[in-house]
């Protein structure tokens, strides 16, 4: 049908007021960052690489929380979701150093997602300054309460005829029952899901035998009995769950968790960088973020952001070195 | 089963804040819906962005309030206008309208809303009885049951969409490539991403549903005006009378029964429900007027039976992450977007939302049925405000949302590519809700096939041993394979052959006998005369 000229004056008005939106949405976006003289000038945008709701965004929120107590303004959580949290980072990375805009980092983006994507898209932390560090989230590895396992060995008992489920590629899920196997020579089956959530519910339904996923997804069903605890993958026991082995103590090396922390762009003033540490010192000592951690199973671990890029540096090393000589590849499990 | 989640799902609802919310929604979802051709996805989908800084559980009430409130909507303009908002409600304006001209515009309103109220109210209780034990035996559901069951519901809406199949499969099969663009999950490679960052995690939801339908029908509007439509009617005397009430009854409770079991299934419940109820109810009329002249037992019936519909569309999706149909792949992305997966999980883990939203639906019914009767006389006068006032401002709000979805301007991108596209659909007499629907159940169908097979070690055999899987493809087959039967089988019986084009997928799946003898159901005889795109459009 050919268009009438009836009906072009309408679509003008409509493109016209698409174009309007577009022009305030973005000019909303640099007013925030104008700001001189004392830090903060206004409120801070926290930039969170991943969905609302889960949980590097919840961290988020209840640093954000504080932020008026602490720093005097208000910092709105700016959700900007997409590979794995790759364009929010750099997004930071290239926006204005002044300290209005930063970051909730989670170290997987640079120490295992940078494994299985091509090096032009992996994230470095060369062009931000890691603030400080927050807390660490452990990976655990639960059993179906059905298949009887309760221990590694229980696992590689039964090596050959195993399934697995994992977080998905390029995650520490992933890397942690990768390494695992491959040390303790179990043969099996990767089945990798989208997130934690649905790779729990296939191991309470029986559709896998074993996964991987993070403490705060696997307590309520550990405490309901569905599911039995396995293996925790840090350096040191959780807390929260104080009878579950590390594999370490079992013989293994697989040090994976997922860290995280809070950065800004390369080259801030030290003015604005030592506001910033101190403001996020106040709230990480409060006591409702304290009970947050708690509540979410986190483990507090608020080092400076010098030993943070340290410390994730040296992972980045280990995780690549461990991959490489035991020849695993994180990107095939459909093959 | 124990009632003690139920109650504080009560409690729940009745926090001052979500019955806000819950109120906001449903009179919001009647603002919008009650705009020509915006139907229940297209409010939600434009709507959406609202509930970006919400907590959940008033998010997720406030937009089931919206979705009831747009249903509503739809019904008032197919009565009024004939100008249904969607398929469901286009089997209202067949009765509803022709009483709006008699100048019982208002008695038809009336009936319709006492009839949604009816049949959700209905839905809901059941809701409330079945949902938990769907979600026990919902943990058996594992990849390969999800893979049979998402290829079973694409079949369905593809088969039920209005136009022609070949055009509804073409827009589903559209769906399922645009479902694979950005990282394949398994191997870490990337699929048609042209090199964007943006793409890596493959193309939006939400930003699709906006532009599909949201700006597309916006488009689509404009170029139809109100030239093309029907003249605008009055409404008054909303009550219906003693007699009426007498009347209604039977449709009702028909409707009701009739729209919770076919809401359950997948591919567009509501309107087979309609249609369904339509069929029986023209059968079973024993007056006083004639159908096509203002039954009132022609728009209580389908009305009753959509609610009831559109209710009960929330069990697969709730329980097993499946969404029915396409509103509720839009209802999906929205509990995406606030960190809630639907699944089995659910009434477990989050027993505050589940039972939160489910009873708002009651509080949301009733203030719907509350609000509906005074705001009559809103309605009609929004309906006098030009298209060329109200587009704009909507399309302004769907912009503005699409760039809260990422805080950039690709998402208005998207918005703007895929309502040209839907706009383009439209026109040509595709239907859009098959390419929605399948590029939802795309990845989940891909992933879920791919994860059977490293499950099964590469044999596909064993799916054998998996009965409601296998139960699954054998119905699927059935629906694929019937029509054709069908068709031979008339054919050979000198029956016209160029009949079958809407085989009643609702009866073929719940196991049809197609033997050659048998009268059309009342599906397929409604859904002839149903218009298939709105009455105006001739």
């Amino acid at each position: 049908m050919p268009w009438s000229p009836r009906s072009r004056g309408p679509l003008t008005a409509v493109a016209a007021g698409g174009l309007c939106a577009t022009l305030a949405a973005c000019g909303a976006v640099t007013d925030g960052s104008a700001g001189g003289g004392s830090y903060p000038s206004g409120p801070i945008s926290m930039v969170v690489g991943q969905d609302a709701g889960g949980s590097t965004d919840r961290i988020a929120r209840a640093v954000a929380d504080g932020s008026k107590g602490a720093l005097g303004v208000s910092m709105p959580v700016e959700n900007q979701p997409g590979a794995n949290g790759a364009i929010a980072t750099q997004q930071v990375a290239e926006s204005d150093p002044d300290g209005q805009r930063i970051v909730l980092l989670n170290a997987s983006l640079m120490t295992i997602t940078s494994l299985v994507v091509p090096e032009e898209e992996a994230v470095t932390l060369d062009d931000l300054d890691v603030v400080m560090g927050l807390s660490r989230d452990d990976y655990i590895m639960v059993a179906n309460a059905d298949t009887g396992y309760e221990t590694v060995e229980d696992v590689v008992a039964d090596s050959g005829d195993i399934t697995y489920g994992t977080a998905g590629i390029g995650t520490g899920s992933q890397l942690a029952q990768l390494l695992l196997f491959d040390q303790a020579g179990i043969e099996g089956r990767e089945v990798p899901f989208d997130s934690g959530s649905p790779a729990l519910t296939a191991v309470m339904g029986g559709q896998v035998d074993v996964a991987t996923i993070q403490v705060g997804e696997a307590m309520p069903q550990i405490e309901a009995g569905t599911i039995t605890p396995i293996t925790i993958f840090s350096e040191e026991r959780n807390a929260y769950l104080e009878d579950v082995p590390t594999a370490k103590e079992e013989g293994y090396d697989v040090p994976v968790a997922q860290y995280r922390a809070v950065a800004l762009p390369e080259g801030a003033p030290k003015e604005v960088k030592d506001t910033l540490r101190k403001g996020l010192e106040e709230i990480t000592a409060s006591e409702e973020y304290k009970r947050f951690n708690e509540e979410n199973y986190l483990t507090p671990v608020e080092i400076s952001g010098e030993e943070v890029e340290k410390e994730w540096a040296r992972l980045a090393d280990e995780y690549a070195q461990q991959v490489e000589e035991s020849g695993l590849e994180l990107g095939e499990a459909g093959e | 089963m124990d009632f003690t989640p139920v109650l504080e799902g009560f409690a729940v609802v009745f926090e001052p804040q979500n019955l806000l919310f819950c109120l906001l929604g449903v009179v919001v979802g009647m603002v919008i819906g009650v705009l020509p051709g915006l139907g229940p996805a297209a409010t939600i989908a434009i709507l959406l962005p609202l509930t970006y800084g919400m907590d959940a559980v008033p998010s997720i009430i406030m937009l089931a309030g919206i979705f009831y409130g747009a249903i509503y909507g739809g019904t008032v303009t197919a009565v009024l206008l004939k100008l249904p908002g969607e398929t469901s409600s286009a089997i209202t304006a067949l009765e509803g309208y022709p009483m709006a001209r008699k100048g019982e515009g208002g008695k038809a309103l009336g009936a319709g809303a006492i009839a949604s109220f009816a049949g959700g109210t209905v839905a809901i209780v059941v809701l409330t009885l079945i949902a938990p034990v769907i979600a026990d035996f919902a943990l058996a559901f594992g990849p390969p049951e999800y893979a049979a069951l998402t290829l079973l519901g694409i079949l369905l809406v593809a088969t039920i969409s209005n136009g022609t199949k070949s055009k509804a499969f073409a827009a589903a099969a559209a769906g399922l490539l645009l479902a694979t663009v950005g990282r394949d999950g398994f191997t870490g490679e990337l699929r048609y991403t042209a090199g964007s960052l943006e793409l890596t995690d493959g193309l939006q939801f939400v930003p699709i549903a906006m532009g599909v339908f949201g700006l597309a029908e916006i488009l689509y509007g404009l170029e139809r005006r109100r030239g093309g439509g029907a003249a605008l009617m009055t409404a008054d005397k909303i009550l219906p009378t003693r007699a009426d009430m007498k009347r209604m009854a039977g449709p009702i409770a028909r409707g009701g029964v009739l729209g919770f079991f076919l809401g359950l299934l997948p591919g567009g419940g509501a309107t087979v429900s309609a249609m369904a109820s339509y069929g029986i109810e023209k059968r079973l009329n024993k007056g006083p007027t004639r159908f096509g002249q203002g039954a009132i037992q022609g728009v209580a019936g389908p009305e009753t039976a959509n609610n009831a519909a559109a209710t009960s569309s929330f069990i697969p999706l709730l329980t097993l992450g499946i969404p029915a149909n396409a509103t509720m792949a839009v209802m999906f992305g929205a509990l995406l977007i606030q960190g809630i997966t639907p699944g089995p999980q659910l009434v477990a883990t989050d027993p505050d939302l589940f039972w939160g939203v489910v009873n708002s639906m009651y509080i949301g019914n009733l203030v719907l049925l509350v609000l509906a009767i005074p705001l009559i006389g809103v309605f009609v006068r929004i309906l006098h405000v030009r298209q060329s006032i109200l587009s704009p401002i909507v399309v302004l709000i769907v912009c503005i949302g699409a760039y809260t979805i990422g805080n950039r301007i690709f998402e208005v991108m998207v918005v703007v590519v895929f309502g040209v596209l839907g706009y383009l659909m439209k026109k040509n007499g595709f239907d859009p809700a098959p390419l929605i629907l399948a590029f939802v159940l795309g990845s989940l169908l891909e992933d879920n096939v791919r994860r059977s097979l490293l499950m099964f070690g590469g044999d596909a055999g064993q799916v054998a041993g998996r009965p409601i899987a296998l139960t699954l493809l054998v119905v699927f087959a059935v629906v694929l394979l019937a029509p054709i039967a069908l068709r031979i089988a008339r054919s050979r019986h000198g029956g016209p052959p160029g009949a079958p084009s809407a085989e009643g997928p609702g009866a073929a799946a719940t196991g049809p006998e197609p033997g050659p003898g048998q009268s059309p159901g009342p599906v397929e005889s409604s859904a002839r005369e149903a218009p298939a795109d709105g009455p105006s459009r001739t």
